[in-house]
């Protein structure tokens, strides 16, 4: 029988244990699994590219994103502008590095802020149980049964646009999901027999539940926030693509694509709006690699 | 199995009440009244106060806000959703129309993506590790990470302006007859639709499935010489498949939420563009009534997910094990 | 006299190693062993041991990573013998043998059943791939196989879901299933492990019963020397992937040689000895099966140990029907003749 590729890699594992020439080392298995996911490493540099790219953008570009020029409209990709100009005179490289200060500001703040929440009453209400914790699930139910952008646009139409409001509305319709894990995590674990020993010393309830309960459950919290990230950067970029997110003189990823919506543009000046979807959607895949990198390196069920 | 379906209805309809109750506050709460709207901006420099107070005596606004969302919540009942802020059209009469429109779009999306999506995810599990299974992970995380509007965009852009292949838009033309003639609008706004369920749905298909192909009875269901194939498929995914149902059922306020972008990019006349249309104009009485429909919907779904649950799986139908 | 029609499997130094994590495991190290038509072989051995492995191996039901290194598995089906080792994986050979001539059950009944199927058509699905029986005929003799089993009310059962069973019926209704078929071997990887000892007893009982009536080789896989004591015919003693000791359930249980066998008779705590009794746990650990001593698996653990044991000892033959792996084995058993 031909040996099959399966058979050959099992020789080589069988030629290597026996020579004894395998090295043991004591790294961090965590560390080690996220290093061995290429995909995740991948992710992580990219990531930080474009992270400090936008952080350092009045750096990377001589122009003013804001800066009208009206004798340079509509040009196309040159060495002067990377991106072209869009129907004002802007540049668009400049405005997509500026707006991604904008875009990542919100969707990472967003995604801690609303974790913040969560976790804080979820933890409290876990482990304490009781009205508030009823009152917080059928909040939180309630929140949860809504769509989350009809949630957001009734939310948008109710308080008007503004880029203050718009992380507040996501922090509102974001922190359900963080309490539910961390609710979830608390209840597992408060009937820990170490949970058992901390009370019977007398501590209180508050340094428990945040100081000694809490890093158990780090981990899907971790994973969780880089999702949030994630979703919140495209439902902005959506928002603000219709004209209902931030307000259209800041720029942010999506306000930048808000110009497609003409079909003039979109035939004609690709530059304007495609370099920005692609930017958004590399940097929502990194966050998601590196998301699913977290999981799968802090996951102990996961079999080489 | 009939007590189970009450249970769920017993906290079916506390919720929209709640929420019926809120979004009426919420109705109370938003600047302007019924009136105010009604009224142009020549004729508001004219009007005198006491006409106002009139016109509020007459649409019965002056009463208790309690009675009025009695009132209200009575006539929402029997099908009288009140009148849109733009055109006074009724609300119920707006629905009819551009509901339908709307869950043609969700429903063929929704078909695609599960069954596509389930069958990716399967074949990805039985093949885990290979050069399949790992270009399908990865299109899985783009389809998710791509901004659906921007697909949408970059869909139009190729398929209908430069390929020509397909309409940029819109739902009917005039010369429309058969169901024939519609099927080229409804391709490119409902697979863009599907994208991003599928691939939602084929990473939780294949998770499950990897999940039930490590447990002891299909070692059982192999010991007995049964085929390959019949294991998989007979043992494996029909009981990897209740938690990719309710999977799957979670995601359907996505896909509802995910209609009103795309209906819009594609000029698509379903309530999702009628609902942004009505955010833009500030028409509070049609955003308010339109979300409630949606509640209602998201509602209805977790009901029937949870239903269907219970059918496929014995093990709920008898209480929890 | 072992006549070699009496001999249902036969197995000849048995590697079975297994490759996860890109660490090799050498679980199974060379085994042999015979299985004869009508008795029941108990092999015996603490966990990971590789007593498991070697039953999935028989039946070629190992994981993906992992594989038949080196050694024979032979089959006398009726008058011809079958290389097992040499059939592919799921192939139809293979097939045909599982569920009709080799069968084996689970030890947690709970989770080796599927959930979603009925009873009844989890054993119906065995005779339909190997007997061409109709729809009826399978559900009668499923019927009948549950009664068999001991089972009440068999023809309401049968519609049933293993969630609706008790333990011990779940693990009758598995042997029914495993015995659908007539096997002329059953493999039982500790069977009653996650059941009451009193439902073990009836369960053991049972299978004494099938073994007699349908002279059933049984291959019963357990930790528990109590249970070896009741059961066997041929004992296999394991440790760390080799037998270390084999042959009637007399010789190893009156006159066990190894002294791991010993030890393990010796650990065990009797019923009704009282409090004071002494127990003897074996000093030491197994060892991490990556980080293996050289030589004989046992000899950190061995009381006896000298500078031999770091060779691996060869199977040597005590007489006819005992055999051991120590060197020191002729001065363990003198003390037998005396």
């Amino acid at each position: 029988m031909a040996k099959s590729s399966l058979d050959k890699k099992f020789d080589k594992i069988r030629e290597r244990e026996e020579s004894k020439s395998f090295s043991t080392k004591k790294r961090s298995r965590i560390v080690s699994k996220f290093v061995n996911n290429r995909l995740a490493v991948f992710g992580l540099i990219i990531f930080s590219i474009i992270l400090l790219a936008t952080i350092f953008a009045p750096l990377l570009s001589p122009y003013d994103p804001m800066r009208v020029d009206l004798r340079s409209m509509r040009q196309s990709p040159s060495l002067d502008h990377w991106f072209g100009t869009d129907n004002t005179g802007r540049d668009v490289f400049t405005r997509v590095l500026f707006g991604g200060r904008v875009s990542i500001f919100i969707g990472l703040g967003s995604a801690i802020l609303s974790a913040l929440v969560g976790i804080a009453i979820g933890c409290y209400a876990g482990y304490k149980g009781g009205w508030i914790d009823l009152i917080a699930l059928r909040v939180s139910e309630i929140f949860m049964s809504f769509p989350q952008i009809i949630l957001v646009l009734l939310l948008v139409s109710i308080t008007g646009q503004s880029l203050f409001n718009l992380m507040a509305i996501f922090i509102l319709t974001g922190w359900g999901g963080m309490y539910r894990l961390a609710r979830a995590r608390m209840l597992s674990l408060r009937e820990e027999e170490y949970v058992q020993a901390l009370r019977s010393f007398g501590l209180s309830t508050f340094t428990i539940c945040y100081k000694h309960m809490l890093p158990n459950a780090l981990s899907p919290i971790m994973v969780n926030i880089t999702l949030s990230t994630a979703m919140f950067i495209l439902t902005e970029a959506g928002l603000s693509f219709l004209g209902l997110g931030v307000p259209l003189n800041i720029p942010t990823w999506g306000n930048i694509l808000n110009v497609a919506q003409d079909i003039l543009v979109l035939q004609n000046y690709w530059w304007m709006w495609g370099p920005v979807g692609i930017v958004i959607s590399v940097f929502v895949l990194c966050v998601n690699f590196i998301g699913d990198g977290l999981r799968d390196s802090t996951d102990p069920s996961q079999q080489g | 199995m009939i007590t189970y379906i009450i249970q769920r209805l017993f906290i079916f309809f506390p919720m929209l009440l709640v929420i019926s109750f809120l979004v009426y506050l919420g109705l109370e709460l938003a600047p302007g009244d019924a009136v105010s709207h009604m009224i142009s901006p020549e004729l508001a420099s004219t009007i005198t106060a006491e006409q106002l107070n009139a016109m509020r005596e007459a649409y019965g606004l002056n009463q208790s806000f309690l009675k009025r969302y009695w009132l209200w919540l009575i006539s929402m009942i029997q099908g009288d959703m009140g009148y849109s802020m733009a055109g006074g059209v009724a609300i119920s009469e707006i629905m009819a129309k551009t509901i339908p429109a709307t869950l043609e779009l969700s429903i063929v999306a929704l078909i695609f993506s599960t069954i596509i999506g389930c069958s990716l995810g399967v074949i990805s599990a039985l093949k885990r590790g290979s050069g399949t299974d790992n270009s399908l992970t990865v299109a899985g995380m783009a389809g998710v990470s791509i901004p659906e509007f921007f697909f949408g965009l970059v869909a139009i852009l190729l398929f209908a302006i430069e390929l020509r292949w397909l309409p940029v838009g819109g739902r009917l033309l005039p010369h429309y007859e058969t169901v024939w003639d519609r099927i080229p609008n409804i391709v490119l706004p409902s697979m863009v639709l599907a994208l991003m369920m599928t691939a939602g749905a084929m990473r939780y298909a294949r998770s499950s499935m990897l999940d039930v192909l490590a447990r002891e009875f299909i070692t059982t269901a192999r010991s007995k010489g049964m085929p390959e194939w019949r294991i998989n498929i007979l043992h494996g995914f029909r009981v990897a498949l209740t938690p990719v149902v309710v999977l799957i059922g979670f995601r359907l306020p996505l896909l509802i939420g995910g209609s009103t972008i795309i209906e819009q990019v594609y000029q698509w006349p379903g309530i999702g563009s009628m609902f942004i249309r009505s955010v833009r104009a500030s028409d509070y009485p049609l955003v308010m009534t339109i979300s409630l429909m949606y509640v209602f919907v998201v509602l209805t779904a977790s009901l029937i997910i949870d239903v269907l649950t219970a059918l496929i799986d014995p093990r709920v139908r008898l209480g929890k094990e | 006299m072992s006549d070699v029609n009496d001999i249902a499997l036969s197995v000849r130094n048995l590697k079975t190693f297994f490759y996860t994590n890109n660490r090799c495991n050498k679980a199974v190290n060379g085994v042999s062993f015979d299985v004869k038509k009508g008795k029941t072989l108990c092999i015996v051995g603490e966990s990971g041991c590789g007593k498991s492995v070697t039953a999935a191996t028989i039946m070629q039901l190992l994981p993906t990573l992992s594989r038949i290194e080196e050694g024979e598995i032979i089959f006398q089906k009726d008058d011809k013998k079958i290389n097992i080792e040499k059939l592919e994986k799921n192939g139809k050979e293979m097939r045909a043998i599982r569920g009709s001539d080799i069968a084996m059950i689970f030890q947690d009944p709970m989770t080796a059943l599927n959930p979603v199927y009925t009873v009844g058509f989890q054993i119906s699905e065995n005779l339909k791939y190997h007997t061409t029986l109709n729809k009826k005929q399978i559900r009668e003799k499923c019927i009948s196989l549950l009664s068999d089993m001991g089972i009440p009310l068999p023809e309401q059962r049968i519609d049933e879901y293993p969630h609706s069973y008790s333990g011990g019926m779940r693990q009758r209704a598995m042997i029914a299933m495993a015995m659908a078929c007539n096997p002329k071997i059953l493999i039982a990887d500790e069977p009653t492990t996650a059941l009451d000892v009193t439902i073990q007893a009836q369960i053991f009982e049972l299978m004494d019963k099938l073994k007699q009536e349908n002279d059933t080789a049984i291959i019963l896989i357990t930790h528990d020397m109590g249970v070896v004591a009741e059961l066997a015919d041929n004992v296999a003693v394991m440790y760390m992937g080799n037998i270390v000791e084999a042959g009637t359930a007399d010789d190893v249980l009156r006159r066990p040689t190894h002294p791991y066998t010993k030890a393990l008779l010796e650990s065990v705590p009797v019923l009704g000895r009282g409090k004071d009794q002494d127990i003897n746990p074996i000093k030491g650990s197994t060892p991490d099966p990556y980080n293996r001593p050289v030589g004989c698996q046992f000899a950190p653990r061995c009381n006896w140990k000298t500078e031999s044991c770091d060779v691996m000892p060869e199977i040597q033959q005590i007489n006819e029907t005992h055999q051991i792996r120590c060197h020191k084995y002729e001065q363990f058993f003198e003390s037998y003749n005396e």
